[in-house]
């Protein structure tokens, strides 16, 4: 007999003890539906951070924030001039990672215009701001080089600012808004900013409608005592990548104040972390499910076809007096593993699939079955029937015939 | 002769205890003969045919089968033996519950390798009209009477063309007319030149045979 039909007697065998083959199946099948699910939501949840940090500007943007002062500084911090803009500067000439630097000055400033008036915030920064950030203005204009140079009073609105201060968002395009007490013509108004990472969460991007920006030099000039700075963005140049340049700004700045009073964070850090961590413990727990599942799964395989051995071992001996050989009662058994995993597999793919389907519809989250992991999947799967219908199917080709059949 | 057994002897290993159930048998058979061997349970009998059948191997002693020397073959050889030289028929049947009549009877054919399909089924088709059985080919065994199920069983042991027709108890599990029937058909494969050797402790069964083999406490007497 050859392998073939070794393996069709076997195909044939799991056909014929159909009810023992669904038992069997249950176990990879629940456990390869986990595991798609899973790995489908954790794809979904990838996809829709990577779409976040395109919306913020892409990847490669580092942040450099002002560290609270300590609640007793040494007299190294005390003799750090602390973020400035000459360290903008200073990265701008050494830092060879870099494509872009942007210092940036942030303060909560009362704003009014006519009879409206709330606290919020003011953001002092430069052109290239809005290029790593990938702001776009609705109406209007950004910040140019020149409102810099000559500490212009002309300022950028969110757009929901601009429609709170103006009734209208469109309606704000020169008109005056006061910032801190002084003055500012609104030059420009921006898109309007949304992005939510699940439809319980609140809009992720709102805190960039809730702003307005004005040139640094007249930030500084005007409502600040000295030339400190909140915060630095900068963009990595791609070739270097975000992790290179994020050390050698560390090690520059590190080196100019003697001591590390500043936060570097890359784009996508804390970002939605909310929600993040949410779907973390939600992957976890699938994941969890789906290995324990296919564990179980095997070992149901292993223990029904060892079980069955026993209950066949006389169709063995018989078959073997027929002139079975050993490997062709071996391929026999294999196969009947072979089906019952590759069915259980595809049959838990299939509910992977609807099950992933349905959690993608009702939490609104963008989740696909690829052909990755359906590939990851079934690989899986066949590995443990394997595993668990090896040790059966080596035991029954072992036995000798008289052996066999004599089993009672 | 189509069967030479000099000096076997088969050593069984029982927890502590050795026991000896071959102590040094000496057969031989020729082609064509219709042989019983028979004895009380625990002469050896049995183990005597499984060595004689080869689904066992003896501890010492050699056998020729059919001109060949099965006393030192490797498992795959011996099972290519007994697919070709041997064809067994069990006190128990022994068919396949999920199987046909006929793919039953086909069975060996398809252990053998090589055999089409078509010619699979041509030869199991033509003995089981031989046998009387035409018409159940597409029956499971459960849906025939225990003198049909057994001479399905003989039916599927002469498949494969076997030089030799064994038997191991055949009529045990049947009723007198049902063994009778059985007993008939081994009658009728005799007269048509098969060699059949056959294990029963009934003498009434041993009696059809043309020579008997007495077995006793491991030894011929």
């Amino acid at each position: 007999m050859n392998l073939l039909e070794s393996l069709l007697t076997g195909l044939d065998e799991a056909r014929r003890h159909w009810g023992q083959t669904v038992l069997s199946l249950l176990g990879l099948v629940l456990g390869t539906g986990s595991i798609v699910t899973v790995l489908a939501l954790f794809g979904g949840q990838t996809a829709i951070t990577e779409q976040f940090l395109s919306e913020v500007g892409g990847r490669g943007t580092i942040i450099v924030y002002d560290r609270e002062s300590s609640a007793r500084p040494r007299a190294r911090e005390l003799a750090s001039k602390r973020l400035t803009f000459r360290d903008a500067q200073y990265l701008r000439d050494r830092a060879t990672t870099l494509t872009a630097v942007s210092p940036g000055w942030s303060e909560e400033l009362p704003y009014r215009a006519g009879d409206v008036s709330f606290d919020g915030e003011v953001v002092g920064t430069v052109p290239d701001y809005m290029v790593i950030n990938d702001i776009t203005p609705m109406i209007g204009r950004y910040l140019s080089d020149l409102d810099v140079r000559h500490q212009a009073r002309v300022a950028v609105l969110g757009w929901k600012y601009a429609d709170s201060l103006f009734g209208r968002a469109g309606d704000a395009l020169g008109q005056i808004v006061s910032l801190g007490g002084k003055s500012y013509t609104v030059v420009g108004v921006l898109e309007r900013e949304e992005f939510y990472f699940a439809a319980w969460e609140d809009n992720a991007l709102e805190y960039r409608n809730e702003r307005a920006y004005i040139p640094i030099s007249t930030a500084i000039a005007q409502h600040s005592a000295t030339d400190r700075l909140d915060f630095l963005t900068l963009k990595a140049r791609p070739s270097a990548g975000g992790a290179a340049a994020q050390a050698q700004v560390k090690s520059l700045l590190y080196a100019r104040h003697g001591v590390e009073d500043f936060d570097i964070r890359m784009s996508g850090q804390g970002a939605g972390d909310d929600s993040g961590q949410f779907l973390l413990l939600f992957n976890f727990i699938f994941l969890v499910v789906g290995i324990v599942s296919l564990v179980t799964g095997g070992i149901v395989i292993a223990n029904i076809l060892l079980a069955s051995v026993v209950e066949r071992v006389r169709e063995f001996g018989t078959r073997m007096a027929l002139g079975a050989t050993a490997g062709a009662i071996f391929a026999q058994v294999l196969a009947e593993v072979l089906v019952v995993t590759i069915m259980g597999g595809l049959l838990g793919l299939g509910l992977g699939a609807a099950l992933t389907g349905v959690v993608a519809h009702f939490m609104q989250m963008p989740a696909v079955v690829s052909p990755f992991i359906a590939t990851v999947s079934l690989t899986t799967a066949l590995t443990v029937g394997l595993v668990a219908g090896l040790f059966p199917a080596l035991r029954a080709s072992r036995l000798a015939p008289v052996e066999a059949l004599r089993y009672a | 002769m189509l069967i030479e057994a000099r000096g076997l002897a088969k050593t069984y290993r029982l927890g502590q205890v050795d026991v000896q159930a071959l102590r040094g048998v000496d057969v031989d058979v020729g082609a064509g003969e219709y042989i019983a061997i028979t004895g009380p349970s625990g002469s050896g009998k049995s183990t005597l045919m499984h060595i004689l059948g080869c689904l066992d191997t003896p501890s010492t002693g050699s056998y020729r089968l059919d001109g060949e020397d099965v006393g030192s073959l490797s498992g795959k050889r011996l099972a290519h033996v007994r697919n070709r030289k041997v064809g067994f028929v069990f006190q128990t049947f022994n068919l396949m519950p999920r199987l046909t009549v006929e793919e039953n009877v086909a069975l060996p054919l398809k252990y053998r390798g090589g055999v089409p399909r078509g010619e699979r089924r041509a030869r199991a088709l033509a003995l089981l009209e031989r046998l009387g059985l035409g018409d159940r080919i597409g029956h499971r065994p459960d849906e025939l009477s225990g003198g049909e199920r057994q001479r399905v069983a003989i039916a599927r042991a002469l498949v494969g063309t076997p030089a030799i027709l064994m038997a191991d108890e055949p009529t045990g599990n049947l009723d007198s007319r049902a063994g009778a029937e059985v007993l008939a058909t081994f009658a009728e494969l005799h007269a048509a030149g098969h060699t059949i050797v056959l294990v029963t402790h009934d003498p009434g069964v041993a009696g059809r045979a043309q020579r008997v083999i007495q077995m006793s406490d491991g030894r011929v007497v």
